[in-house]
């Protein structure tokens, strides 16, 4: 593995109305390093997610902030979610990640799906709770070298 | 309907009427950000079990895990008042998100079932 590691910064109000920032800047940076469109599209998902549970669950009424690293590497993308609020365990959210598929819509609970898209969309995630401490949430993407870099 | 003006460069919803079905056309990305105002405009509409109510995903280019929660809140209400509700024109990106949550199969059994 190559150990040129970059990393981009951005350090954010923990507000649904700044989620769009940290889409536009993982645009610039994977479509950069050459990812494709399809892999692209599917990191903003994730870390729209990773941002959201910031948003909704890190501060209450408060507000914070919320850190979001960019790791860049020749072989991978690695995005950290960072934020020193309550973990979002400790509010009653540990039902994990769950899909719908195996549901009647009568038994549908509303929630959950965020943790599922993460899981799926991305080749790892890492979830780190500490008490009192906030919550990181690491999500990387393998740069794939099938195809030529443009 | 009511959107500040920055969020409604960012996701805009129009509605439209013909023949008892109500088409919503949204654009833009569907949001944690914008998903009080998306709850506002399809609230009326949702509790108005006279008409069919279809969403137009043609001009959206991003939909969340709170817009997806949001769209599964009105398939039960919709299908607690025996009413009408499905999905048209999704492009491929959401269908994709669709499909992987699961809510991609109650929409096709709205569709089987008009």
């Amino acid at each position: 593995m190559n150990t040129d590691v970059q990393r981009i910064t951005l350090n954010l109000p923990a507000s649904a109305d700044y989620v769009d920032i940290v889409r536009l800047n993982l645009y610039g940076i994977a479509s950069k390093i050459g990812f494709s469109y399809e892999e692209i599209e599917d990191m903003k998902v994730a870390v729209s997610e990773a941002c959201n549970n910031s948003v909704l669950y890190a501060y209450g009424q408060d507000g914070g902030m919320v850190d979001v690293f960019f790791e860049v590497t020749q072989d991978y993308l690695s995005i950290t979610v960072r934020d020193e609020g309550e973990s979002f365990e400790s509010n009653g959210r540990s039902e994990g990640s769950e899909t719908l598929h195996d549901k009647e819509l009568s038994d549908v609970q509303i929630g959950g799906l965020g943790f599922y898209l993460m899981e799926a969309l991305m080749d790892e995630v890492s979830i780190k709770n500490q008490a009192g401490k906030g919550t990181e949430v690491v999500l990387t993407k393998r740069l794939s070298r099938s195809e030529e870099p443009v | 309907m009511s959107m500040n003006t920055t969020n409604q460069d960012k996701f805009n919803a129009r509605t439209q009427m013909n023949d008892n079905v109500c088409t919503v056309f949204l654009s833009g990305e569907l949001d944690l950000s914008v998903a009080p105002d998306f709850r506002l405009v399809m609230e009326p509409l949702v509790s108005n079990g006279e008409n069919d109510l279809i969403v137009n995903m043609k001009d959206m280019t991003y939909i969340d895990s709170t817009g997806i929660g949001i769209l599964l809140s009105i398939l039960k209400a919709r299908h607690g008042m025996k009413a009408g509700f499905g999905v048209e024109e999704v492009p491929p990106q959401i269908q994709k998100l669709f499909d992987m949550t699961g809510i991609a199969k109650f929409f096709a059994k709205q569709e089987n079932s008009q």
